[in-house]
């Protein structure tokens, strides 16, 4: 089950946090996430982007927020969403703010 | 031929032709494939075969059982190894491991071997159906993903926290801990608590400090009037000091009014 285009991109990424509640049953797709943003090859896109785990036992919802480099924040709560779900909205927006440098190398 | 053909077909009166006469009709046997006669052709649609519906395949209607595998032995092993984990070890902490590194992962093990804790790794379906079947079913949310058990016999939960904090892919879910389920911040309110002597001392020293009062009170009189009459005593001996002796008399009659 890894994400659709292979290893996650972080260039754009400074910095993940991630807050869950073991004990929940809606944790799995963030736990997931999880491991896959903090998988070696992820990390390896971007030495520099760091990634905060949470661990709470409030029953509170499971969320994710990243926090890229020019500034803007995204917040998944991700008990109902899935990891490919999170993993694409990750991507599309990495995407989108880096094909302009990318764009740039290409050409 | 026709004619009669005709005659006989009409029997009663309003019958409405069946059949079209024809001049001069093929004998049966023909070399051409004759058209069938219109009686014969309904005879044959009311009579057509209607093949029995065939009953739903005896794979369809029975719902699939699936065949419980039975259990490889190394499941069996492993399932016996956790069992006897679960008994000894008074200590079992869950954490979640986001592709820690074998070197770092050596490294763990080398300071946590140290204070006799051991990281040990266990296929997911095996903790499951363990747990399942155990009192520890409310661990079974904790083991999802990427986990890794560490066990050891003594609870020693701040050696194990100061090492996890070095290495920030080490998650901690949750511990069971002289089977009590605790969360992250149960564990490190645990870890925060002072050993057993000290709570015995301080629970004991506050039960008999209600009872230590009330005697202290009640032998107050008595002992401050043996320490003056002993200063008295004292005071007296070397020499007479007459305002020094009615001043502690005047003082012992306040006291003991009081």
């Amino acid at each position: 089950m890894a994400a659709s285009r292979g290893a996650v991109v972080l260039k754009t990424v400074k910095k993940i946090i991630v807050q869950f509640c073991p004990f929940e049953s809606n944790v799995r797709s963030t736990r997931e996430f999880l491991i896959m943003v903090g998988s070696e090859k992820a990390r390896a896109t971007n030495m520099n982007c760091e990634v905060f785990t949470e661990v709470k036992h409030d029953r509170s919802e499971p969320t994710v927020d990243i926090t890229f480099v020019d500034g803007e924040r995204l917040m998944m709560k991700g008990s109902k969403l899935t990891t490919q779900e999170m993993l694409s909205a990750l991507q599309t927006r990495c995407s989108a703010k880096d094909p302009q440098a990318k764009a740039g190398d290409k050409k | 031929m026709a004619a009669t053909l005709c005659g006989r077909l009409f029997p009663k009166s309003g019958w409405l032709p069946l059949t079209q006469s024809v001049r001069h009709g093929s004998k049966a046997v023909t070399r051409h494939r004759k058209p069938v006669h219109f009686l014969k052709q309904k005879m044959m649609a009311v009579t057509e075969y209607i093949p029995p519906i065939p009953a739903a395949p005896p794979g369809a209607l029975a719902p699939r059982v699936r065949k419980t595998e039975e259990e490889s032995a190394l499941a069996v092993l492993l399932r016996k190894d956790l069992e006897t984990l679960f008994k000894e070890c008074k200590m079992i902490a869950v954490v979640q491991n986001n592709a820690i590194n074998a070197e770092d992962l050596m490294v763990l093990r080398h300071k946590l071997k140290r204070h006799n804790i051991s990281v040990k790794f266990f296929p997911n379906q095996v903790t499951r159906s363990f747990l399942s079947n155990s009192i520890y079913s409310n661990m079974l949310p904790l083991f999802v993903g990427q986990t890794v058990i560490i066990v050891s016999k003594e609870p020693k939960v701040k050696e194990m926290l100061q090492v996890l904090k070095h290495s920030p892919q080490m998650v901690l879910l949750g511990a069971c801990i002289e089977n009590t389920l605790l969360s992250y911040q149960g564990i490190l309110n645990y870890s925060k608590l002072p050993s057993m002597i000290t709570i015995q001392g301080e629970l004991v020293s506050g039960l008999t400090m209600m009872t230590s009062r009330t005697v202290s009170m009640l032998r107050h009189h008595p002992v401050h009037l043996s320490a003056l009459l002993q200063q008295y005593v004292k005071q007296q001996d070397p020499g007479d000091s007459t305002n020094v002796v009615t001043d502690k008399d005047t003082s012992t009659i306040q006291e003991t009014a009081a």
